[in-house]
C-alpha cells in the first residue's frame, strides 16, 4: 500500500497541535523541510525531542510552536549558542519553554526502551551533578535512584519515551515505508522506532525490490511507517550522506537573523511562510545565491562495495 | 630541547599537552577543534594504536579535512564503524571502554566540575547554554578526562552554578559514593597558561607546569581559588618538531587551528 504523499498532507493529517514529537538527525538527515512544514501550518504546544538538537529546534522554538522541550543540549553548532532559545529560557520571547535536561546518554536509552516496550531503564551518567536537581514538567517521574535489587548499589533509573510521532529523513525508502539510511545514525534509529506513528522524508522513494537489494539499512520497517514523502534536498541546510554537505552560508544567515526577533520573523517569512514547499524553497535558494553555489553541495561520488547477500 | 621550535601559537601546545595524556592504545572519544588534533596528534606519534570515536556514531573516522561538528559528513568514509549514540554512548562508553575523553565548559572549578547549561540561576538565567550534550556521560564515564579551557576568573570558578558534568564533586570519594567507578575522573585541566592536575588526596587542581611564556604569580593571579603549586613546577614542554609536523602537514594543512587565538587563547 502506496503511504506517499506531500509534505503537507504528512503534517496536517498526523501531526497535532499537543503532540510529542521525536525530530530525527544529527546535523546530518535533519528533517528541515517537514519542520518548516510544520511552522507554515502553525501546529503548537509541541513537545519535542532529540539529543543534540540544532537550528531546526531554534527555529520551531522563535516560532513560538514549541511548549515543552525534552533536552540534552541545544546549539547552533561552529555560530554558537541558539539564540531563540536563549530568548525563550532568558526572556520569555515569545514564551518560556519548559526544559526537562537529560544527556546524549540518557536520552537515547529512554528511547531504546520505548522502542523495545520496556517501562525504563538504569543509565550510569548524571548521578552527583545538578542535572538530577532541577525537574521541569515530568517532575518525580524525571528519574528515579534506587538501590539495585540485585547489588544494593545506587541505580538510576529514567523513564521510556514513546513520542506520539516521529519524522526522520533518510536517504531513501520505498512506497510503504520501509526506510534506509547510511552514515551517521545519532538517535535517529531508536527515536523513530520508540514513536507510535512515523513519518518519513527522504531523498528519494525506490521500489521494494531495491530495499531488498541491501535491506541491512533499513532501520524503521513500514509498519511502522504512516506517511512517506519524497523531498530531494529535504535536510538542507543540514546534509544527507551521499546526496549534499552542510550548507555552513546558510547556517550563518539563520543566526544572523535570529539575532533579533525582527530578523528571526524576515528569515520565517523569507524562507518559510511565502514558500509553498521544498521545490519551492530550493527554487528560492538558487535565485537567491545562484545555481553555481547550490551545485557546490553536492555530494561527491565516493561508493562503498555491494555486498553479497548470497547463499 | 634543542628539538622544540620556538615558533608555535599557544593553541599548537596546548593541543600538543592534550596529545601527550593519550597513551598506545587508548580508546578516546573526540569532539572537533582541540580535541580531535590533540588526540590525532598522539596516534601520528607515540600512540599509533589509540582509536578515536565521536559520540554520533563514529568509530576511528580517517576524514579527509578536519570535522568541523562530530556529526560532519567527512567521518563517514574510511571509518571502522558507523552507528549511532546508542552504539558510542552505551556499549562503548557506558559499558566501561572509554579510556580519554576531552571535555571543555563555559566555567570549570577547582574539582574539574564543568557547567554548560546555565550562567546565573537556572530559574532566571543570565545566559543559557547549550546543555549537557555528550559530556556528563563523557564526565561520568570515560577512565579520565582532560579539560580544556581559557585560563581566566570568568572560566574558572571556585565553584560552578551549575554541575553539568561532574568532576570530582564536592572533593575526594563523592564519586564513589555516586557510583561511579573508583580511579575515574579528570586528569588534567589544559588552560593557554598552563597544565593543571589533581591533588590524589583532596582532588583539587594544582599547578602542575606553566607555559614557557607564563609565570606562576600570573597564573595564580588568574586563577579564582587558592592554587597550590607543584613541589617541582616547571616549564610545559614545548611542541616538538615532529609533533608540529604532523600537525601542521597531515592534520591542519589549512591552520584552523588558528582560530582558537581570536577565541583568546594566546
Amino acid at each position: 500500500m502506496s503511504k506517499v504523499m506531500t509534505t503537507g498532507e504528512a503534517i496536517s493529517k498526523f501531526v497535532h497541535p499537543g503532540d510529542f514529537l521525536f525530530l530525527g538527525g544529527y546535523i546530518c538527515r535533519t528533517p528541515f523541510s517537514a519542520i518548516h512544514e510544520i511552522i507554515r501550518q502553525k501546529i503548537g504546544d509541541l513537545t519535542i525531542t532529540r539529543s543534540n538538537a540544532a537550528d531546526d529546534f531554534d527555529m520551531l522554538i522563535g516560532a513560538g510552536l514549541v511548549k515543552r522541550f525534552i533536552s540534552t543540549f541545544l546549539s547552533l553548532g561552529i555560530y554558537g549558542l541558539g539564540r531563540c532559545y536563549r530568548r525563550s529560557l532568558e526572556k520569555g520571547i515569545p514564551h518560556r519553554v519548559e526544559v526537562e535536561e537529560y544527556t546524549n546518554l540518557s536520552l537515547p536509552m529512554m528511547l531504546q526502551a520505548g522502542a523495545m516496550g520496556m517501562p525504563f531503564v538504569p543509565v550510569k551518567d548524571m548521578v552527583g551533578t545538578d542535572l538530577l536537581n532541577v525537574r521541569s514538567f515530568m517532575g518525580d517521574n524525571k528519574y528515579k535512584m534506587i538501590d539495585s535489587p540485585f547489588d544494593g548499589r545506587p541505580t538510576l533509573l529514567v523513564p521510556a519515551l514513546n513520542p506520539d510521532v516521529a519524522i526522520i529523513h533518510v536517504q531513501q525508502a520505498d512506497e510503504a515505508g520501509n526506510a534506509q539510511i547510511w552514515g551517521i545514525g545519532g538517535d535517529c534509529q531508536v527515536g523513530a522506532n520508540a514513536a507510535k506513528k512515523v513519518i518519513v522524508t527522504c531523498e528519494r522513494i525506490v521500489s521494494r525490490e531495491t530495499i531488498g537489494k541491501d535491506p541491512s539499512r533499513t532501520i524503521v520497517p513500514a509498519f511502522k511507517v504512516v506517511a512517506v514523502v519524497e523531498d530531494p534536498y529535504g535536510a538542507h541546510p543540514g546534509y544527507t550522506p551521499g546526496f549534499y554537505d552542510v550548507d555552513f552560508s546558510m547556517g550563518y544567515l539563520y543566526q544572523q537573523a535570529s539575532n533579533t526577533e525582527a530578523g528571526l520573523a524576515e528569515f520565517l517569512k523569507e524562507w518559510v511562510y511565502d514558500i509553498a514547499d521544498r521545490n519551492a524553497y530550493i527554487q528560492h535558494y538558487i535565485e537567491r545565491f545562484g545555481y553555481a553555489t547550490f551545485r557546490k553541495l553536492e555530494a561527491a561520488f565516493d561508493y562503498g562495495y555491494p555486498v553479497n547477500y548470497g547463499y | 630541547m634543542t628539538d622544540n621550535e620556538k615558533e608555535y601559537i599557544k593553541p599548537e601546545l596546548m593541543a600538543c599537552c592534550g596529545a601527550r595524556e593519550i597513551k598506545d592504545g587508548d580508546v578516546v572519544i573526540v569532539g572537533t577543534g582541540f580535541p580531535a588534533m590533540a588526540a590525532n596528534i598522539a596516534r601520528y606519534t607515540h600512540a599509533p594504536g589509540a582509536i578515536l570515536m565521536q559520540e554520533s556514531g563514529v568509530i576511528d573516522a580517517r576524514p579527509k579535512r578536519p570535522a568541523l561538528s562530530v556529526g560532519d559528513p567527512c567521518l563517514n568514509p574510511g571509518a571502522a564503524m558507523v552507528g549511532g549514540l546508542v552504539e558510542i554512548m552505551g556499549m562503548v562508553l557506558q559499558a566501561g571502554s572509554v579510556d580519554v575523553g576531552f571535555l571543555s565548559g563555559s566555567q570549570v572549578d577547582k574539582y574539574g566540575n564543568i557547567n554548560t547549561t546555565v550562567i546565573g540561576s537556572y530559574e532566571n538565567p543570565k545566559a543559557r547554554l547549550p546543555g549537557s550534550g555528550g559530556a556528563n556521560p563523557i564526565g561520568a564515564l570515560a577512565r579520565k578526562t582532560l579539560i580544556i579551557t581559557l585560563h581566566d576568573k570568568r572560566r574558572l570558578a571556585a565553584k560552578v552554578d551549575f554541575i553539568t558534568t561532574p568532576g570530582y564533586l564536592d572533593g575526594a570519594g563523592a564519586r564513589e559514593r555516586w557510583g561511579m567507578a573508583p580511579g575515574t575522573g579528570p586528569e588534567v585541566i589544559i588552560t593557554n597558561k598552563a597544565v593543571l592536575r589533581f591533588d590524589t588526596k583532596t582532588k583539587e587542581a594544582y599547578l602542575a607546569t606553566y607555559h614557557p611564556d607564563c609565570t606562576i604569580s600570573e597564573i595564580v593571579e588568574n586563577t579564582p581559588w587558592e592554587l597550590k603549586v607543584a613541589e617541582d613546577v616547571h616549564p610545559t614542554t614545548p611542541p616538538t618538531q615532529e609533533e608540529l609536523r604532523v600537525l601542521r602537514e597531515v592534520l591542519d594543512p589549512h591552520r584552523m587551528i588558528s582560530i582558537y587565538e581570536k577565541k583568546g587563547y594566546v
